[in-house]
Formats: structure tokens, sequence, C-alpha cells
């Protein structure tokens, strides 16, 4: 009886969110000192949290207390501040750099970010038509180059809105 | 990063002003004026010569008219 009773409180325990990509057993211990930063504004200045998610230029990356040092170029894309427990933070960040720091420190510095609820998904959805339609025109190289720039942030915005 | 072509014609720093430009122009009305304003640059240079200087020129001349008081020249 008392197995039974334990394994059911161990099911209990497990959270099934692993799509989520979060680690889910015991209240982590270990915390990373983040600092998220604009040329603006400092969004969090040595704030200890669990887990930040970023969009690599090298892929999507989950970063954890005690990180390997390392140096990763930004995509326009989502930033993910889990503090503790599971509650997390979203923005949308323009592209930068994110460091891991030996001794455990993590800074981010990008040039624009803002919450998700600041963005306007009909003013993605007319800049991204305008901008396809500047890239398939006959402007200069240069022009068609940079709205496919534009194109490829606005088609990002429009996927880190949808899956809000 | 997707089209990293852009490499042919653009520095980095041109590249990360295009991207945030992109992201300020999509943002909520309220917000969007605000951050506009982060993205205006000017600049107003003047050539010396023989300890005597030239005219000044504005590179952005349409949006001096928004900039505020210039430092003591």
């Amino acid at each position: 009886m008392s197995v039974l009773r334990l394994l059911s409180s161990a099911a209990r325990r497990a959270p099934s969110t692993f799509a989520q990509q979060r680690r889910g057993y015991a209240e982590v211990a270990d915390k990373i000192s983040l600092s998220l930063v604009l040329p603006h504004q400092a969004i969090f200045t040595s704030k200890d949290v669990v887990q930040v998610n970023v969009a690599a230029a090298t892929g999507d990356m989950g970063i954890l207390a005690n990180h390997v040092p390392s140096i990763e170029a930004l995509r326009p894309g989502m930033i993910e501040v889990i503090e503790s427990g599971n509650a997390s933070k979203k923005w949308f960040a323009s592209g930068g750099f994110a460091t891991v720091h030996p001794g455990n420190k993590l800074t981010i510095n990008v040039i624009e970010a803002a919450p998700l609820e600041s963005f306007s998904s009909e003013a993605v959805r007319a800049n991204l038509q305008e901008a396809l339609k500047v890239a398939a025109g006959n402007g200069s190289e240069e022009d068609k180059m940079e709205a496919r720039i534009e194109a490829d942030v606005y088609e990002a915005l429009q996927h880190a809105l949808g899956s809000k | 990063m997707s089209s990293a072509t852009w490499r042919n014609f653009f520095t980095y720093n041109k590249y990360a002003q295009i991207t945030a430009r992109a992201v300020r122009q999509s943002l909520k009305e309220s917000e969007r004026v605000v951050a506009e304003k982060r993205g205006t640059t000017a600049l107003k240079y003047q050539q010396w010569e023989n300890g005597v200087g030239g005219p000044q020129v504005h590179l952005n001349p349409e949006e001096v008219k928004s900039v505020g008081k210039s430092a003591a020249v």
C-alpha cells in the first residue's frame, strides 16, 4: 500500500511540461545573475534568475546557472526569463549579444526589446507585406537586402506573437 | 540572421540598426512615438583650415529642427 502511495505522489510531483524546456524536478538552488540591458533602459541589473532562453544565431538555447563562459550573437527573437518557480516573462529583442562570464554571470545586450504586449499584430502584418514587396521588387541590391532583413524580423515577431 | 548574405552590403552596426528600426515600427501606437525618437540621429560637422572654420554642415537637415539646444560651439 505504501509503495502505491509513494508512486502516486512521485507522479504528482513530476510535472509534464517538458515541451517548455524547463527543468522541473527539485526546486533549483543555483541561480545565474542576469543583466539584460538596452542602450536606453536596464531591464534587469544583476538579478538572480533560474533560466534564460535566448534565440542565438546558432540556434535557440537555454542558459542555466554555472553555464560555460560563451559569447553568442542573438537573432531577432524572444528572450524568456524564468525568475523562480514557473513564472516567466518574455520580451522580443531586435538582436544583440548574450555573454556568459566566468563567475556565473550573464549579460544580454540588445538594442531594442519590448514585452510581447507592446506589439501590434496589425502593424507587424502591414510592415511584413511592405517589406516583402520591396524585397521582391526592382530596387538596388542594398534596398532589397534591407527589406529582407526587416522581413525576417517581422516574421520572427509574428511567430512570437502567435505562440504567446 | 537567416540570410547572412547581408554581410556583403552592411556592417554589423548597420544590420543592428535595421533590425532595431523594424522592431520600433512594430510597436503599439502609444509606445511607437517614444521609440521613434530613439532612432533619430543628427550630425553636423565643420571643416577648419588655417585657423578659420568653414560652414557648418548638417548631415540630416530635415531632422535638425526637432533637435533641442546643442552644446556651446
